[in-house]
């Protein structure tokens, strides 16, 4: 059965982009555009992996995955995002992995991968 | 603040309901029950920290309530200053990692990470709100360095049958922790002394990313107790993680140093009766490490032959009477009296904690009881001197000690 994965980022390049090349690695994907989109897709849906952008409008990753947990403190979550800064802050640490965004999805293919792996 | 606590965050775990100590915990949190006539439990833990200089505190709870934000508001408050980055803040359960109450002294933490990440401190100082002692944590820390330990636990000696509701230790000569059991049946020994277990006083200092991380570990793991003396320590000592203990000693005495856990009625009266040994274990009486409290507005204890002509004096012997009491014409010994309590003419105590405007009436007895504030006992009565038939009307501890409730209508 294919993992289901739920992306979520605010720009919209980059939720397509992220759509396409994971489908292409055999997920199925959904993806939202901010906090919101993600808490009403987990009330009716259950995934795999979260990947979740730190800066979005609104709730950030860092909060959401807060809120993640809250529900359920199994569910893995991978931090996506174009600063390394938020590493040393203790509230990314319950996420699973944490990857530096770049044009190259290659490292967050292999955090998926490996959450999953783990998982298994 | 001392400048070793400056990378520090305090934290004192004080989120019990405090059951086992019931009817004391009725009407007030357990952090806040009357300990040593005039001070409550909580001003042990949080003199040391003051008297160690330390200035940043967080006290976490959940059964806080009137007379736990007035005693903190008065006794503690004012010296702490702001202007100063000193802080004593109260942190009820913050629903934000979690949607429950605190479920273990580990979930506490857990869920103020983000107080930890506010202060980003190197070293978290754990202490529990519901000891009576006193201790340095600079010491400790400074110890804790010195080991190069991710974790350091404050540790006593204790009689070995003590130790069964303790976590109890296992040591190398280096005081490396080898083994930790939380509360075993059959109690390892100290080697050498097949008597004495060294045991851990739920005083802890991490290193802060450890503990983070063995928190977020502990939170996923499916039936942990969310327990630092169950789960997150074993686990760590199990791992071969340098874990160490500190020997808390009484350098001038050159033994254990004292250290009492008020958990139950039979160890809060065991407590209390220390204080009033002719030489007691604990000293309330240094002026280096004073217990400070709010005493209120009360007149002097005064003690006085009322009853010249019944041939009643009164007397007090091996006692801690508290202001604003009066005994008069009565014998009160080895008791601990709180303020504004009264022992009329003819009356006897022994052995006893009269809390807060307790009442003995003429010619009435008191033995071995612990009477909840405001109690009256009427002209005449007894307490403590039948067993039986106190357990018919009151609470009798294991030990024998007779409770009574406040409220109690004779």
């Amino acid at each position: 059965m294919k993992a289901k994965l739920l992306v979520a980022d605010d720009e919209k390049n980059l939720r397509e982009l992220y759509k396409t090349e994971l489908e292409d690695e055999g997920y199925e994907v959904a993806t939202a555009a901010n906090a919101v989109e993600v808490l009403k897709l987990l009330e009716s849906g259950e995934y795999d992996v979260i990947v979740l952008d730190i800066k979005m409008p609104g709730m950030s990753g860092i909060d959401l995955l807060q809120k993640i947990m809250a529900r359920d403190k199994h569910q893995p979550v991978i931090l996506n995002t174009a600063y390394p800064s938020y590493r040393d802050n203790f509230m990314t640490w319950p996420a699973e992995a944490y990857v530096v965004k770049s044009a190259d999805t290659t490292e967050l293919k292999q955090a998926i991968r490996k959450v999953l792996a783990k998982r298994a | 603040m001392k400048p070793i606590f400056e990378k520090a965050l305090t934290v004192i775990m004080a989120g019990g309901r405090g059951e086992r100590l019931y009817p004391l915990t009725r009407d007030v949190a357990k952090p806040v029950v009357v300990f040593g006539g005039t001070y409550k439990i909580i001003d042990f833990t949080l003199s040391n920290c003051f008297n160690s200089g330390i200035r940043q505190i967080y006290l976490l709870t959940q059964y806080s309530n009137l007379t736990m934000t007035r005693h903190l508001r008065l006794a503690w408050d004012p010296l702490f200053r702001g202007e100063l980055e000193e802080f004593l803040e109260t942190l009820p359960p913050q629903h934000r990692s979690s949607e429950d109450w605190y479920h273990g002294t580990a979930d506490s933490i857990f869920q103020n990470i983000e107080v930890l990440e506010r202060h980003k401190p190197e070293w978290v100082i754990l202490l529990s709100g519901d000891h009576v002692y006193k201790m340095d944590y600079s010491r400790l820390l400074e110890y804790h360095l010195d080991k190069g330990a991710e974790l350091t636990i404050a540790a006593v000696e204790i009689e070995r049958a003590q130790a069964r509701e303790m976590g109890v230790m296992g040591v190398d000569a280096e005081m490396r922790v080898k083994t930790f059991v939380e509360k075993p049946a059959d109690p390892p020994a100290i080697p050498g002394s097949p008597q004495r277990s060294l045991v851990s006083m739920g005083v802890y200092v991490f290193n802060t990313a450890k503990l983070v991380r063995e928190l977020i570990r502990d939170a996923r793991t499916e039936g942990s107790q969310r327990d630092f003396g169950r789960n997150i320590i074993p686990n760590l000592v199990s791992n071969g993680e340098p874990v160490f203990a500190y020997p808390f000693r009484d350098e001038r005495h050159r033994q254990p140093a004292y250290w009492r856990d008020i958990g139950t009625l039979d160890s809060y009266y065991a407590a209390n009766m220390d204080l009033v040994d002719p030489y007691p274990v604990i000293n309330l009486y240094d002026t280096a490490w004073p217990i400070r409290t709010y005493f209120g507005q009360h007149p002097p204890a005064r003690i006085v032959d009322s009853s010249i002509d019944l041939g009643l004096h009164g007397k007090v012997v091996d006692s801690l009477i508290s202001s604003g009491c009066v005994i008069s014409g009565a014998l009160v010994e080895r008791s601990v009296l709180s303020p504004e309590v009264r022992v009329h003419t003819g009356a006897q105590v022994s052995q006893s904690i009269l809390m807060n405007g307790a009442d003995v009436g003429r010619r009435a007895r008191v033995h071995r009881a612990l009477l909840c504030p405001g109690v009256m006992i009427p002209d005449g009565a007894t307490v403590g001197l039948d067993p039986d038939a106190d357990r018919e009307r009151f609470i009798v501890t294991e030990q024998g000690v007779t409770v009574i409730p406040g409220g109690f209508e004779w």
